[in-house]
């Protein structure tokens, strides 16, 4: 049994009357330990259907089972899913210092050792301990993913959902934040379920990968199908040329 | 200097070591400011003549003396004159400032934590959350405050405690206002939508992440209504339905001198003065305290 399954999943968004499909008809499933990318262009609904995981977003249709239940979004959630956001620049509350951020999820869940923890978490994901009461402003973007990062690893939780970790960092930053993801995938034993637009990313990091075309699922790849550039659909090579080039020179 | 050290260290050991150091450079930052120390200044001797009344006062504040009445300002033993029962004016003003100085305390600390309560929790929830509370607020702000608040103690029956709760009770509607505006830009951001997804519940959110950005924004707008809030107690005074004679509060002893305003000017300028430097103080103050609470510009 797969650990996420999500089945015909429909999101619809209201707007003034109009409505718009942001996600049709979408079915995948995420094996327990496996990384898995969603990849397409903006507005493709790669995001919301991350977004409709954590209950971000309205789903009109279809279910989202995880570990073979379906959602529900209580305490018991939190601790089992969390969620890196696209933009460290809005990600974290600009008024409380990395302590106050890192330590909330303990204080909701009645987690004792908060001090410890906090700067055991610091240490996990590579930035030094007296940053410990600086506030976002005083960080670099690439410091503010890591603090991210650690915010969601902080309950401990064996699925993260990651929204384009890296698009809103540049080059050289992205590849430490990717190794980072990386590293504590594998020394956690997480699950990844990761939003990309970029197949380069998507080719570093995923096991199978999903693309998405607006707001349906177009083809489904393994990474050595990936690698191989067999795709069967146009849609999916002509997103594999665009990105073609930085895979070859990553790998 | 040591101290200094110690809180200035730009990687602090302890929640409490980081918690001062913000203090201390909040401090500094407020110190930069050459106004807002001005306003601070003015405050904290208000404070310390209001504390020290009884002691600092030349004279009995209610004690009349007809012989005396309406000296100007200068007669020797009445430095600021007497008003139309000789009561020495300098007298009743520093009395008058703990009235005042305690109206405002508690205007100023009910009606913005109201209207913060009620601004962040129709903003947040939204749907008939912020029908209801919004409607509510459209029928205060609809009334003039002075009116509400003359019908309130009308009903509550005169004196100081219930017309600073009829103030409270008329002041908060452009708090609530301000704190909603905020919180609509704030509520569907990724940092809030990362803490409800670890778990937290409606209170903690509002709470711990959604006032403290509403906060700057309703601070300017309480300093900024403090000269009113003064004025509005001055003017339920008037109509006796404020303190009541012979207790010296500053909008009481202006209402009294108005009847000699050509004649005897000082009767009512003085208080009148003094009403006008506590509110420069506060406004001047409320700037500089803005500037202090955002973390953002301490490296400015």
């Amino acid at each position: 049994m797969a650990l996420i399954e999500i089945e015909n999943l429909s999101v619809t968004f209201t707007a003034q009357g109009r409505q718009v499909r942001a996600v049709e008809n979408v079915s995948l499933s995420v094996e327990a330990r496996e990384s898995y990318g969603l990849v397409g262009e903006s507005g493709s609904g790669k995001s919301t259907i991350l977004r409709a995981i954590c209950g971000l977003a309205p789903v009109s249709g279809g279910t989202i089972r995880i570990g073979g239940a379906p959602v529900q979004r209580d305490k018991a959630f939190s601790r089992r899913v969390q969620m890196v956001f696209q933009d460290p620049y809005a990600s974290l509350h600009p008024r409380h210092t990395l302590d106050r951020t890192l330590s909330e999820p303990l204080a909701i869940h009645g987690i004792g050792d908060a001090d410890a923890r906090v700067v055991q978490a610091l240490r996990d994901v590579g930035l030094p301990t007296s940053f410990r009461f600086r506030y976002p402003h005083q960080l670099s973007g690439g410091q503010r993913q890591r603090v991210a990062i650690a915010r969601a690893l902080m309950l401990e939780p064996e699925i993260l959902l990651l929204d384009e970790p890296t698009s809103a960092l540049d080059a050289s930053v992205q590849a430490e934040v990717l190794n980072l993801l990386a590293r504590l995938r594998a020394e956690r034993g997480l699950t990844f379920l990761m939003v990309s637009h970029d197949l380069a990313v998507i080719d570093h990091m995923c096991d199978r990968v999903l693309v998405m075309q607006h707001g349906r699922a177009v083809e489904e790849l393994a990474r050595d199908d990936l690698a191989g550039a067999r795709m069967k659909t146009d849609y999916a090579r002509s997103l594999f040329a665009a990105s073609a080039d930085r895979m070859l020179t990553s790998s | 200097m040591a101290i200094i050290a110690w809180l200035r260290d730009p990687n602090p050991a302890s929640r409490r070591q980081a918690r001062l150091g913000q203090a201390y450079l909040g401090w500094l930052r407020l110190r930069r400011n050459p106004l807002a120390m001005a306003g601070l200044v003015i405050i904290g001797l208000l404070l310390v003549l209001a504390a020290f009344a009884p002691w600092l006062a030349p004279h009995d504040p209610i004690a009349q003396n007809l012989q005396n009445r309406l000296m100007p300002p200068g007669t020797p033993g009445h430095l600021l004159g007497t008003d139309d029962f000789g009561r020495d004016i300098l007298t009743r003003i520093l009395y008058g400032a703990r009235i005042t100085l305690s109206v405002i305390a508690l205007v100023a600390v009910t009606a913005p934590l109201l209207g913060l309560i009620i601004g962040t929790v129709s903003g947040y929830f939204g749907g008939w959350v912020d029908g209801v509370l919004m409607r509510i607020t459209d029928i205060f702000l609809a009334f003039p405050r002075l009116i509400l608040a003359l019908a309130l103690v009308a009903v509550l029956g005169p004196g100081i405690e219930n017309a600073v709760l009829a103030i409270a009770l008329t002041a908060w509607p452009p708090y609530a206002r301000v704190a909603r505006a905020e919180t609509l830009t704030v509520r569907n951001s990724d940092y809030i939508a990362a803490v409800r997804l670890q778990g937290a519940g409606s209170v903690r959110v509002i709470w711990g992440h959604i006032m403290p950005m509403c906060l700057p924004s309703v601070i300017i707008r309480v300093t900024l209504d403090m000269a009113g809030v003064i004025l509005i107690a001055a003017g339920l005074g008037f109509l006796g339905l404020g303190a009541q004679p012979p207790l010296s509060e500053w909008g009481l002893m202006i209402s009294a001198g108005r009847k000699y305003l050509f004649e005897q000017w000082w009767v009512a300028t003085m208080p009148g003065l003094a009403i006008f430097i506590v509110s420069l103080g506060f406004n001047l103050l409320g700037d500089g305290l803005r500037d202090v609470l955002d973390p953002r510009s301490a490296g400015k």
